[in-house]
């Protein structure tokens, strides 16, 4: 157990000093390629920054609202860095003819004082921050598990000087500087967010990746956008149109269909680059003759390709971990019998655990309480960071409840996937979440609550609620 | 300093003294004809200034540069951007025509440009010959294809040695006028070996080698 907490802790921090240290190598080969090594000093403030931050933080803030917020946190970064990334591919994809560029001293002396060191400052800041955090709250529960915590952070720290260590030692055995010619502004944020794809899981060995999370999150916005955009261009509502409609609408809602609108999502602009950079014709630059004429465009077309390169092995990272992570997304769906729950003095409690089940086992539960001669269908599922309790119907679909696959729960209706982690939010095709309280051995949930959430329901057919 | 400073070359083979004691300067635009007996040192010379050869001792500095300091690589790029060849013997690729044998020359030197290539062909009156292998070519146009592809990279030095050797008087002529007319146009270097004296007319100055020292130097006023 001991030995297993220490190599866990050790592989964790190894993995965010090499993240750290690969990020270095990198930007200072970027950086010397254009004269501005001294940047690289604004990196290494904000690296030291967050690894003061990290303990201060953990010491001051724990629990799992802590861990929900980091891990918004990390996707907010990730997304912020996808963002960055696009923007920068547009604006370098040629599309946009460059306007004059103002190379002047003095604006040149403005750039490296005042604005580069404290962007970079910022970007560095918020890439480690969220992933720092993810890693070190995971690391402290370990510490948490295990008698003498000291051994678990100093064996972190190891692997954080190693993982940091392997890059500098590779820098100065080989001085690979010549890797910065492949790196321009959008090349180094697609760097960046694949750095954090493949390296932003917060849970030691088990999640070394961020893809699945980002795989669920992109379907979810997806689908939520396209399906809030089918209710609201379906009012009024045709009767004709109702089932055989939903089941159309579902197709496009399936784990497939979302995840490529979420992976058309992230390589558009990369594409849209990789496009205009290769197969668009360079302008003719200007020389007084052909022979200097057709050596600066040659040297210019060089440039693409080579700057292109890394754009293009970020499409390929991107296609294969997304085809290797979602190969079975489409086993069956698992939709459990609700079990019977009486209501006793306005409340309904739910046990835990139970000869038969163990409710926090990852799987879906169903609930089903009688009341004035109705149904009313519960679900219960364990997710990242507590239970979460719902009821078995959406504000939008007729109430036909949620079955299971992978780490979703599925609209039966209309085959929507959900990510399990985001359940308890409101609205749209999630399950109506409801307020509940627990202890050693119940889940406890007013009658009045219940009552009062299934107004959302739409009753009878589909779809009048949402009309 | 003269944009060619060739100084007190000696090149000596196992039992030949091909050249002993060579200095020349070459002003820049210069046109300068190279003649003497065989076995003078002629080809010797000229080969020592387009870096295809290296001196027993002495110097060729061309443009600042000594050439002989340059490394392979060096010389290659020096040689690819400064300088333009053409021989006696043609030395085009027999399977590719005209036009691609001008394209090659382009694309070691930094890319192929079609349009331009063909231009070149047509400022040398090749442009209906386009699509002729050499072998579908006469002398003269063979020759024309030389001199389209050793100044596609507009390089600032024309070496040619014996670029008439092969060819009849009319042709010769055509050459030589092409030659001037885009020498006075681009206003490039140009050393020439010949050992014809008709050719040796065409220059702004002829240097005559004898025995591997240069005998006499003279400048002409033709041009
Ligand atoms: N590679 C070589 N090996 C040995 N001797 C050589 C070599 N190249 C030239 N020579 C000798 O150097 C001398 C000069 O030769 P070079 O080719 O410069 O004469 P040239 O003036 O060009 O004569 P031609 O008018 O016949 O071409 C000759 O005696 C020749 O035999
Ligand atoms: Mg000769």
């Amino acid at each position: 157990m001991s030995s297993f907490v220490v190599s866990e802790a050790l592989a964790t921090g190894f993995k965010e000093g090499f993240k750290a240290g690969i990020i270095w190598l990198v930007l200072i080969a970027y950086l010397s390629k254009h004269d501005r090594s001294s940047l690289i000093r604004s990196f290494h403030a904000a690296v030291l920054t967050v690894l003061m931050a990290t303990p201060l933080f953990l010491v001051y803030y724990s629990g799992p609202p802590a861990k929900d917020a980091i891990r918004n946190f990390i996707s907010f970064s990730f997304s912020l860095l996808l963002i960055l990334s696009a923007a920068s591919l547009y604006h370098a994809s040629g599309i946009k003819p460059d306007g004059p560029l103002d190379r002047s001293d003095s604006k040149a002396f403005l750039m490296n004082r005042f604005i580069l060191p404290p962007l970079i400052f910022f970007l560095t800041v918020a890439f480690f921050l969220p992933d720092m955090l993810g890693s070190g709250s995971f690391i402290k529960d370990l510490a948490a598990i295990k008698e003498s915590g000291r051994s678990t952070y100093i064996s972190a720290l190891a692997g954080f000087a190693s993982g940091y260590l392997l890059w500098s030692i590779i820098y100065r055995t080989l001085r690979p500087l010549w890797i910065g010619g492949f790196f321009d502004i959008p090349q180094i944020f697609l760097f960046l967010s694949v750095t954090k794809l493949l390296g932003g899981g917060t849970k030691g060995l088990a999640e070394m990746t961020l893809i699945p999370s980002v795989q669920r999150g992109f379907m979810k916005f997806s689908h939520d956008f396209i399906h809030q955009t089918f209710v609201f261009l379906m009012v009024p509502d045709h009767q004709l149109l109702k089932t055989t409609t939903w089941n159309f609408i579902g197709f496009f809602f399936g784990p497939n269909i979302a995840g490529f609108a979420a992976l058309a999502g992230i390589l558009f602009f990369p594409l849209l680059f990789l496009y205009y950079r290769l197969f668009r014709p360079l302008p003719d630059p200007l020389a007084e003759t052909g022979a200097e004429r057709r050596k600066v465009k040659s040297g210019l077309l060089f440039d693409r390709r080579k700057k292109a390169l890394p754009v293009m092995l970020f499409v390929l990272l991107v296609l294969g971990s997304w085809f290797s992570e979602s190969g079975e997304s489409l086993s069956k769906l698992y939709i459990p019998k609700p079990k019977p729950v009486v209501e006793d003095k306005g409340l309904i409690l739910i046990p835990l655990k139970d000869p038969s089940m163990d409710i926090k086992d990852g799987r879906l539960h169903k609930f089903a309480l009688q009341h004035n001669n109705q149904e009313i269908r519960l679900l219960v599922i364990n997710k990242t960071g507590g239970l979460s309790v719902c009821l078995d119907a959406c504000e939008i679909c007729p109430p036909e409840g949620y079955g299971q696959r992978d780490s979703n729960v599925v609209c039966v209706y209309c085959n929507t996937p959900i990510p399990v982690d985001t359940l308890g939010q409101a609205g749209g095709c999630n399950p109506i979440p409801l307020s509940f309280e627990q202890d050693e051995q119940f889940i406890k949930i007013g009658l009045k609550e219940l009552l009062k959430k299934r107004e959302f329901i739409p009753t009878g057919a589909a779809g009048e609620k949402a009309g | 300093m003269p944009f060619i400073d060739v100084d007190n070359v000696i090149k000596e083979y196992d039992n030949a003294h091909a050249l002993r004691g060579v200095s020349l300067g070459i002003e820049k635009g210069q046109w300068l004809n190279i003649v003497g007996p065989s076995g003078s040192g002629k080809s010797t010379l000229l080969n020592l200034m387009g870096g295809l050869d290296s001196p027993s001792a002495g110097s060729v500095v061309i443009d600042e540069t000594d050439i002989n300091r340059l490394n392979e690589d060096g010389m290659a790029r020096f040689r690819r951007e400064k300088m333009g060849f053409i021989f006696q013997q043609s030395h085009l690729i027999p399977y590719l025509n005209a036009l691609e044998n001008v394209m090659l020359a382009q694309y070691f030197h930094s890319m192929s440009d079609e349009k331009e290539a063909s231009e070149a062909l047509g400022r040398v009156g090749l442009s209906q010959r386009l699509r002729h292998r050499p072998s579908q070519l006469s002398g003269g146009e063979q020759q024309r294809v030389c001199i389209a592809r050793a100044l596609i990279n507009s390089p600032e030095l024309l070496l040619a040695d014996e670029p008439t050797g092969n060819l009849d008087r009319e042709n010769t002529r055509m050459i030589l006028e092409l030659l001037k007319k885009l020498h006075e146009e681009e206003h490039f270097t140009i050393v020439l070996v010949t050992h014809d004296p008709f050719v040796a007319q065409w220059g702004q100055r002829i240097v005559t080698m004898e025995d591997g020292k240069i005998r006499c130097d003279e400048l002409v006023c033709r041009l």
